[in-house]
């Protein structure tokens, strides 16, 4: 198991993935936005995601984590 | 099979000698006797006299004192000097192989002379940790010692470098002294550094933790700072050593270590006008811009896992030996905060005592505001970066390659804190804040009022970025010495340096 995690606060701009998609290692699974910035959130490791615990225009701490990818 | 000493300078040792006298005899007995205790234990690859041939040029290495004894063991630390690329170079080597490398009375005397001679002949010193911290049979003779060892650190930082490795479990005094030496090396899975081992913690707390949860180098490259480049083995540690005083003059007053000047790699100057992305909000690679204007070749990033979001890295400009602080947008948005100051007003102090030109690449969004870090403190450790660059004599030269808002805009090497020269790309923009921001405080009462809100801050936006934001105020101003095309960034930089460096300008 392997959790992207929010490496900043920030505001969940974009959601890339969904509960059963298949990704490769560094595959971009959501997009935050901070500071005017869009930080891509990359997959930790290549499988199939487990769990999305964030929606759209959800504000997360550093940390938090974004997907779990099996 | 240790080469005790280069055979090419001391012919005699280690060699039979069939017809020599008996005092001949006793001294190669007590040779034997004292390497007999060496042998590398656990993960350690190398002897401690091993490790300090390694890192010197090939047969360059001179032992001081190897006899002295601490009781019936050795001193416990291996001290001499050599050169590294034909500059001299003292070590300190812990020997783990006599009471883990415990450091006591006679253990610390020994090092202190090491520091005295590098400080005293104005050369690099080089740190090999391996030990378990104050030898606890000498008790306040320990102490004392290890004080002594620190404040000679102290001394030497003002003005040679000092280098440290961690090949071992380090506790106590053995990881504070690296903490006042420049530079922490450690290798992945063998060094460790803690205030006290596993052992200790679980009496003293209860806390359950193994040597790597307390004090591994994958915690203290990434999380805490404490070391600042992790490697997977002895020999790359030592090589990172090398490596690192290839851009260091042996001491503060010393020549710069010049080279023959590379052109930047030609690939990465094709691609420089096309890194940055035309929207202000997408990231970019910092590195591709640097490639584009440093000399191809060598570069020694601290700290890379650590504040991730600024780089500081040595590299050369036109053969000089650079400091090199950036923001990186992939990282983080390149944003500055608590951690991310400390990394660059370490870095930026230390490479101005040691004249070396500080360039600064600058795509900041700026400060990251909020609760988290202002509970860390951010206003004291951004104030810190103000004062490293302000107090900077060495040449500064700043380069905004995209944009820099407000205070981050000021720490990162503005004009005003004393930069020699600054300019920024055609597309950058400076200002208080953000577009985005500024629209917001600005016409509050009139986006509150439209009816299509997100086009009319759009349009504000794009005004805004026209009228406040670009570059050519700033340089109409004098705050800015030009507004540059970024594939003239190297041939400003090299320049400039040409007339700040010390020596005869070429």
């Amino acid at each position: 198991m392997a959790e992207a995690r929010a490496e900043i606060v920030a505001n969940v701009w974009k959601l890339l993935t969904h509960e059963g998609a298949e990704v490769r290692e560094r595959d971009v699974l959501a997009v935050l936005e901070t500071m005017k910035m869009e930080i891509p959130v990359h997959a930790p490791a290549a499988g199939r995601v487990s769990s999305v615990p964030v929606a759209e225009g959800q504000i997360v701490q550093e940390g938090d984590v974004i997907a779990v990818v099996d | 099979m240790t080469s005790r000493i280069d055979e090419t300078t001391s012919p005699a040792v280690g060699d039979v000698i069939t017809d020599a006298p008996d005092h001949c005899h006793v001294l190669e007995q007590r040779r034997d006797d004292r390497f007999a205790r060496v042998e590398p234990r656990g993960r350690r690859r190398h002897t401690a006299r091993e490790r300090a041939e390694l890192l010197l040029d090939p047969g360059t290495f001179v032992e001081i004192s190897p006899l002295r004894t601490a009781g019936a063991s050795g001193s416990g630390v291996v001290i001499g000097w050599g050169s590294v690329d034909g500059h001299p170079v003292v070590v300190a080597s812990h020997d783990a192989a006599v009471a883990s490398g415990a450091i006591g009375a006679v253990f610390a005397e020994t090092v202190q002379r090491a520091q005295r001679i590098a400080i005293d002949r104005g050369c690099p010193i080089v740190y090999v940790n391996d030990s378990g911290g104050a030898r606890i049979h000498d008790g306040i003779h320990a102490l004392h010692g290890c004080g002594g060892i620190f404040a000679l650190n102290v001394e030497a930082s003002r003005t040679i470098p000092q280098i440290s490795l961690i090949l071992g479990p380090c506790a106590g005094a053995a990881a504070y002294s690296p903490a006042l030496t420049d530079w922490t090396i450690m290798v992945r899975e063998q060094g460790q550094m803690f205030l006290t081992g596993p052992e200790i913690v679980k009496a003293a707390t209860g806390e359950d933790a193994t040597a790597e949860e307390i004090g591994g180098s994958g915690m203290h490259t990434r999380t805490s700072g404490v070391a600042h480049l992790e490697v997977d083995s002895e020999e790359e540690a030592l090589d990172a050593a090398r490596r690192l005083l290839s851009f260091l003059p042996s001491n503060v007053a010393a020549p710069q270590r010049v080279t023959a000047a590379v052109p930047a790699d030609p690939a990465a100057v094709a691609r420089l006008p096309h890194v940055v992305p035309d929207k202000s909000s997408i990231v970019f690679d910092m590195h591709e811009v640097l490639d584009g204007v440093l000399d191809a070749g060598e570069r020694f990033e601290i700290s890379p896992d650590h504040a991730p979001s600024v780089l500081t890295l040595l590299g050369r400009v036109d053969g000089r030996p650079v400091a090199v602080v950036a923001n990186q947008p992939q990282a983080r948005g390149g944003i500055l905060d608590a951690k991310a100051s400390v990394k660059i007003s370490r870095f930026v102090e230390w490479a101005a005592r040691f004249g070396l030109p500080v360039l600064t690449f600058v795509d900041v969004p700026g400060f990251l505001p909020g609760t988290v870090e202002e509970a860390r403190g951010v206003i004291t450790q951004g104030a810190t970066m103000l004062r490293a660059y302000a107090e900077a004599e060495s040449p500064v030269l700043t380069v905004v390659v995209r944009k820099a808002f407000g205070g981050a805009y000021i720490a990162m090497g503005a004009k005003s804190l004393g930069a020699d020269f600054t300019w920024a790309w055609s597309g950058s923009e400076i200002a208080v804040m953000g577009p985005g921001g500024a629209v917001a405080l600005l016409h509050r009462r009139a986006l509150q009022a439209s009816e299509d809100p997100d086009a009319l801050r759009d349009e504000l936006a794009a005004d805004y970025r026209e009228q406040v934001a670009r570059p050519y105020l700033a340089a109409e101003a004098g705050i800015l010495d030009d507004v540059i095309h970024a594939d003239e960034t190297r041939g400003r930089l090299v320049d400039a340096l040409r007339l700040l460096a010390p020596g005869p300008v070429a």
